[in-house]
């Protein structure tokens, strides 16, 4: 555990704002946490400008609790709405051009490999549906087809947020937006299919209204890049602004929407599958016995 | 002035379920207090909201309603909660927080 960076140097303590005081003694560094104990440990996620109701705002919430290792975890963003919160979180965010995330991040992990050996540091890219399959498509790509190991997340909420309701190739087809008047004339781009033809070794689609199912997802994903190859995870996150969904909605919303066009789907290969019962005990992935009818009779 | 969640502590605490600030948007605002109520021999301890954190979308209300239906929680005008819970006055405990009620319009 690597918790020096977190703590007070001495003589500063009493200095130091409650909110970080509140943070190194209760917050989740060195300590395993999950979703349903929130409302009692205080989150290293902090305040942010992001819009009232954002479900992307909760599905980012719910993600860095979710994260294995916080105190070892590097975020990668990119311009977007998402990156308003994902950088008041106490963990390093690294942000660079708009749609970089993937290369930028193939190389901090391999770096972070060749620094810390064995040792992991989880490298985690958030970013939103244009970032990635519009302007990051071929930087997202290729990070997969070379196998980079390090957790890809999209926050689709299937349009431009930060500049004003344009369309992106994640946004359904026939949607009609501020900045797209005549309605998107295209399907909505199959990511996860490509992310498992790239040799994605985990790929799920999840939405926050189910927190334990987004933990769930975000552990394993996170796990897994460690070693066995490249994860992929694509989330429903709402923009109630460019939607025009009232904020008491969201939840009823996101419920709609998963059982239209993001059902729960989850896609590991064996080599993962194996890694993580081995690894780390999850009993779901243990082979299964051989039942009795497959043994042949004497 | 702008209306902020606020949670009955008599309905929370008889089964305090802990749903609604899994379904926040926003850190460290939906709090639980595993004490509350227990003065008046309700079991299970409250919800309560650091009211300088909520933006008032009222998500919380929605689940407390729909999914909880527990129907525990209201959206009010900040200036007409006579005390309220802000982030200065939380204790962080081991497996639960306190805190002291303020005005939240004079601190
Ligand atoms: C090279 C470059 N072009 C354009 C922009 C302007 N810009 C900032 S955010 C953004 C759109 C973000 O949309 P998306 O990636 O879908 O994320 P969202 O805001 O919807 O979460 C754009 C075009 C930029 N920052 N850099
Ligand atoms: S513009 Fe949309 S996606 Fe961005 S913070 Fe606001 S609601 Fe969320
Ligand atoms: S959802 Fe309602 S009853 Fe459950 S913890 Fe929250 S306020 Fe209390
Ligand atoms: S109104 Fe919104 S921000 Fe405020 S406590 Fe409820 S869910 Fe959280």
């Amino acid at each position: 555990m690597s918790l020096d960076y977190v703590k007070f140097s001495t003589g500063f303590e009493k200095f130091m704002p409650k909110e970080y005081r509140d943070m190194v003694e209760h917050g989740p560094f060195g300590k395993k946490v999950t979703v349903s104990q929130m409302g009692s440990f205080k989150e290293i996620l902090e305040e942010h400008p992001m819009c009232a109701g954002c479900a992307m705002t909760l599905f980012i919430r719910l993600a860095i609790i979710s994260f294995p290792n916080p105190e070892d975890t590097i975020t990668v963003g990119t311009a977007g709405c998402g990156r308003l919160a994902i950088s008041q979180a106490a963990i390093p965010f690294v942000y660079g051009n708009y749609g970089d995330q993937n290369g930028v991040a193939s190389g901090l992990a391999r770096g972070l490999r060749l620094r810390f050996g064995d040792k992991p540091k989880d490298v985690v890219v958030m970013v939103g549906d244009g970032g990635m399959a519009d302007i990051g498509f071929s930087g997202t790509l290729h990070s997969w087809f070379r196998k980079e190991k390090f957790t890809t997340i999209m926050l689709d909420n299937e349009v431009y947020g930060n500049t004003g309701g344009q369309e992106s190739g994640m946004t359904n087809r026939g949607a009609v937006l501020k900045m797209a008047p005549l309605g998107k004339k295209f399907e909505k781009m199959d990511m996860v299919g490509m992310a498992k033809i790239a040799g994605c070794a985990y790929v799920a689609t999840v939405v926050p209204n189910n927190p334990r199912r987004v933990e769930s997802v975000i552990k394993k994903a996170v796990l897994i890049a460690r070693e066995v190859g490249p994860t992929y995870i694509q989330a429903y996150t709402s923009c109630n602004i460019e939607y025009a969904i009232p904020t008491d909605k969201v939840m009823e919303d996101a419920k709609t929407v998963e059982d239209d066009r993001y059902k729960f789907a989850e896609y590991i290969t064996d080599d993962a599958k194996q890694y993580l019962s081995e690894r780390y005990g999850y009993k779901e992935f243990l082979p299964k016995p051989a039942t009795a009818a497959a043994i042949p009779q004497a | 002035m702008y209306l902020v969640a606020d949670i009955s502590v008599e309905i929370c605490a008889a089964t305090s379920c802990r749903l609604c600030t899994q379904f926040c948007p926003e850190a460290n605002t939906i709090l639980y207090n595993n004490d509350a109520g227990k003065e008046k021999g309700l079991k299970y301890g409250s919800a309560y909201v650091a009211v300088d954190r909520c933006k008032g979308c009222a998500q919380c209300v929605w689940v407390c309603d729909n999914m909880a239906k527990h129907h525990a929680i209201k959206m009010i005008m900040i200036d007409q909660l006579p005390k309220a819970a802000l982030t200065d006055n939380v204790t962080y405990g081991e497996k639960t927080t306190t805190v002291q009620l303020a005005s939240p319009v004079i601190g």
